[in-house]
């Protein structure tokens, strides 16, 4: 299982290398077909887990939309459909919780990061547009270490995952309704709330440093001072 | 067809009579082949997952169908507040000038500019739209109901879905509602629609926090996000949210009509500044798309705004009258209420859009930020200080709150020496600081 | 500029209730509703426009309305304009096409073969009757001036000819209908036909 897994992702990880921006035309051809069959010989390797699942096609097509999003997300040339790809990984990523019971996450997924981060991303990258494509939009920056690092973190992540046990099957009425509002606030509160109060303090703190960049200053205008 | 044809049906169909017999031969064949095929889908009625379907349609086909009607609605009484009549050629009184609008709408050349990014230009207006329907999942339009043939105690859901997370997920679905709109004003390639999409962005994003906190008031009282037990409570105590929270009410109100980009908030579509904002480019189908989406927009807001604060399909306040009661015509009594108060609500984001002007940018957020931010933090503040010390147990305690907040506001106003009404202030010259 | 012609205003001291905006806000929608709701008001002050027209209700200024050209005639019946480019060389729109002929007629040198103007391209300035010195060409009360097609809406001489035929009596001619460089003295003669008197 380990070694099939290892060839996929390594297969994945070739495919993302040539399929990045600033490559030969064939070259990128060549890697989306690899990242193609990566992303279903995953799907396939993994369906012996999802199969006692209720609902495992929706997952799996969720997940294919979220996989081709994230490469879209790294390999489209130009900025805003970088962003909008991004976007839709995130609605992807939370059908895939929602479909894991965890409705909360999946909200809070979506108001932060689709509702507030990246419309300030769609917004910075429309003010900062130019009008020509500019270089790093269009050849990636180390896509051999960027590909390679990628690869080692889903692979060591992957082998480890699989080297587990598979589940038994459990139908969603039975599921623990951990990922109810009412529970993940009791857990927030009671199990977690050191980190809470220490991840609060840590916005808090970036808010002021945003702040003190952000501060506008009274100009000193040389010209202004010598009449006086 | 010649022209005295046209101007013969015309004329019949400006007679009252004619126009209610035409409508009679429309809906009386459609209504008896569904009393008569009621057997048939008896069954459909009484299943949990049928039923909420069914009703989705059924929304659904009134949501399309009332916005052409809000469409002549916000025309006539555009025309009553400045003493004109409004659109009254088309039909008796006007009434089939959204016939006459869609169809136009319909038969125009769609253009697309040579110059646009094609995919966005197309996927912006669906996306408008799609965000703004999407909500209605979660609304309780009717509560529970009991058909006379189902089993004793057991019930089916008007809601068609009834999420964990329910006022969460408006929230989600509303905050995605600004790429419809961004994505428009970048497409067109058009330095105004650009300047629209900027300002929906602006706007949008500035006024979710205020909703949000504003939303933490009710919160905390209900206890649940689910909209269907927050309606129900409202509707066995009788004390709708409006009474506990009424400054809540007042900030969510604005920030619906901040999200809605209705006057006084329509900066992003601003005519006199922007030609006509992110839709500038757009025309025929396309173009009624934006329209339709932010008159469902509108629908969708005022309909959550209801059920937090305003009893959603509870007929009346201070009684628990029709509360617990299944039966099918209290559903669509129910259903019938909710529409009401619907139509009521946007009645009064009509009237005010042609009451008030336009704000400028910089007083839009200077609301924001520095007054509604702050008195929703200060509201939510002391609602949580109150919740804590046991003060829920009684309604009028939230209401304590917040004309004690109110006068402290005042309080405020009065000390304050700086203008609060957005006149301009002298900036002195500035720099960005080092970055 | 001295100093003590700066005045300075002070903003008006806001009450608290000014303050926080939402009364006036209140103030202004009842006004609105009160409009809302005043239907006599609405009918004293719309005008139900193809049925009800300015002009059925005597409240159009006739005599200085600027809507449609027309060409005059004279006491003759022949066109008065005596082909002198003055109002094409005044039309700030350019929608004046005159192209002259010799006068048929002994007492003028020329008249006008062609006489068209572009009703779609004018502005309605009333600058050409303003410029003609012979009072020839007039702009009249009639307003609805509709076509299908652009090529109709270029109003030639006949065509001119016939709107003066349909406004002459809801708007004669003027009296005395010379400007004549004083050649006449003012009398109520046309330039082009001084030995003829006018019947009015």
């Amino acid at each position: 299982m380990a070694g099939l897994l290892t060839i996929i992702l390594a297969l994945g990880a070739v495919g993302l290398f040539l399929a990045l921006p600033g490559g030969q035309a064939r070259a990128v051809r060549a890697g989306q077909i690899g990242l193609a069959a990566s992303g279903v010989g995953l799907l396939a390797a993994t369906l012996g887990w999802l199969f006692p699942w209720p609902g495992a096609n929706f997952f799996a097509g969720c997940a294919l939309v979220a996989l081709f999003a994230a490469v879209r997300v790294i390999t489209h040339p130009r900025p805003v459909y970088s962003a909008l790809y991004f976007v839709l990984l995130i609605l992807a990523a939370a059908a895939l919780l929602v479909q894991m019971q965890a409705e909360f996450l999946a909200a809070a997924l979506v108001i932060v990061y689709a509702g507030a981060i990246l419309v300030t991303y769609v917004f910075v990258i429309m003010l900062a547009q130019q009008a020509r494509p500019l270089v790093h939009d269009i050849r990636s920056h180390e896509p051999l270490l960027g590909c390679l690092a990628g690869f080692l973190l889903l692979w060591s992540i992957a082998v480890r995952l699989f080297a587990a046990p598979v589940p038994p099957a459990v139908p969603a009425a039975d599921l623990p309704a951990a990922g109810t509002v009412a529970a993940v606030g009791t857990s927030l509160l009671t199990t977690y709330v050191i980190a809470m109060q220490l991840a609060g303090l840590l916005l808090l703190a970036a808010l002021v440093g945003a702040i003190a960049i952000a501060r506008r200053r009274p100009l000193r205008d040389p010209l202004l001072e010598g009449e006086e | 067809m010649t022209n005295q044809t046209i101007q013969r049906v015309e004329g019949a169909l400006r007679n009252p009579l004619v126009l209610v017999g035409v409508g009679a031969v429309l809906t009386v064949p459609a209504a008896l082949v569904l009393v008569l095929a009621f057997p048939l889908y008896r069954g459909l009625l009484s299943d949990p997952f049928w039923f909420p379907l069914l009703v989705m349609a059924a929304v659904l086909f009134l949501i399309l169908n009332a916005t052409a009607v809000c469409i002549l609605a916000e025309r006539k009484i555009a025309g009553f507040t400045q003493d004109r009549y409004g659109p009254n050629r088309v039909g008796f009184w006007g009434l089939l000038q959204p016939v006459a609008d869609g169809l136009k709408f319909l038969l125009k050349e769609d253009i697309i500019p040579r110059r646009v990014d094609k995919p966005l230009f197309l996927l912006a207006p669906c996306l408008a739209l799609i965000v703004s329907l999407v909500g209605f999942a979660v609304i309780p339009w009717a509560g529970e109901v009991h058909w006379p043939w189902m089993e004793a105690g057991t019930t089916v859901s008007t809601q068609v879905a009834r999420l964990d997370i329910g006022i969460l997920y408006v929230i989600a679905v509303g905050s995605l509602g600004v790429y419809g709109l961004v994505l428009a004003g970048y497409a067109s390639n058009n330095k105004y629609s650009f300047y629209g999409g900027l300002r929906a962005t602006a706007q949008m994003i500035s006024y979710e926090l205020p909703l949000g906190l504003a939303l933490l008031c009710v919160l905390l009282t209900t206890g649940t996000l689910r909209l269907e037990e927050i309606v129900n409570q409202q509707a066995h105590s009788g004390v709708w949210y409006v009474f506990v929270h009424p400054l809540a009410f007042l900030l969510i109100v604005i920030c619906l009509f901040a999200e809605t980009n209705r006057a006084p908030f329509d900066l992003p579509e601003a005519e006199q500044e922007l030609v006509g904002g992110y839709h500038t480019e757009y025309s025929a189908m396309k173009f009624a798309l934006f329209f339709l989406a932010e008159y469902a927009h509108m629908i969708t807001g005022s309909a959550v705004a209801i059920a937090l604060f305003l009893g959603g399909w509870a007929p009346l306040p201070f009684t628990s009258w029709l509360a617990d009661n299944t039966a099918w015509w209290a559903m669509l009594l129910k259903f019938g209420v909710y529409l009401l108060k619907v139509a009521l609500f946007i009645g009064v984001m009509m009237w005010v859009r042609w009451t008030i002007p336009r704000f400028r940018f910089d007083q839009l957020m200077r609301l924001a930020w520095r007054s509604l931010v702050p008195l929703g933090l200060l509201l939510m503040a002391a609602v949580a200080v109150l919740t804590l010390f046991g003060g829920q147990r009684v309604w009028w305690a939230g209401l304590g709150v917040n004309v004690l907040v109110l006068l402290g506001v005042l309080w405020w106003a009065a000390r304050s020496k700086q203008p609060m009404t957005g006149r301009q202030e002298d900036l002195p010259p500035v720099e960005f600081g080092a970055m | 500029m001295r100093d003590e012609d700066i005045i300075v205003l002070q903003e008006p001291k806001l009450s608290p209730a000014e303050r926080l905006y939402l009364p006036q806000i209140f103030d202004g929608m009842v006004t609105t509703l009160r409009h809302m709701f005043s239907l006599k008001r609405r009918q004293q002050v719309v005008r139900q426009y193809p049925e009800d027209t300015r002009q059925g209700r005597g409240e159009l200024r006739i005599a200085n309305y600027r809507g449609v050209h027309r060409l005059n005639k004279d006491a003759e019946g022949r066109v008065a304009c005596v082909a002198c480019f003055m109002c094409s060389t005044a039309c700030p729109a350019h929608c004046i096409h005159i192209e002259a002929g010799e006068s048929p007629w002994p007492d003028r040198e020329k008249y006008p073969v062609k006489f068209e103007i572009d009703e779609l391209r004018c502005i309605y300035c009333g600058m050409c009757e303003e410029a003609c010195p012979v009072d020839a060409i007039e702009l009249t009360p009639h307003y609805e001036l509709v076509g299908r097609t652009r090529e109709e809406m270029i109003f030639d001489k006949e065509k001119l000819l016939q709107v003066f035929e349909e406004t002459k009596h809801t708007k004669p001619r003027k009296d005395p209908p010379i400007t004549d460089y004083g050649l006449t003295g003012g009398q109520g003669k046309d330039v082009a036909s001084p030995n003829v008197e006018r019947k009015v």
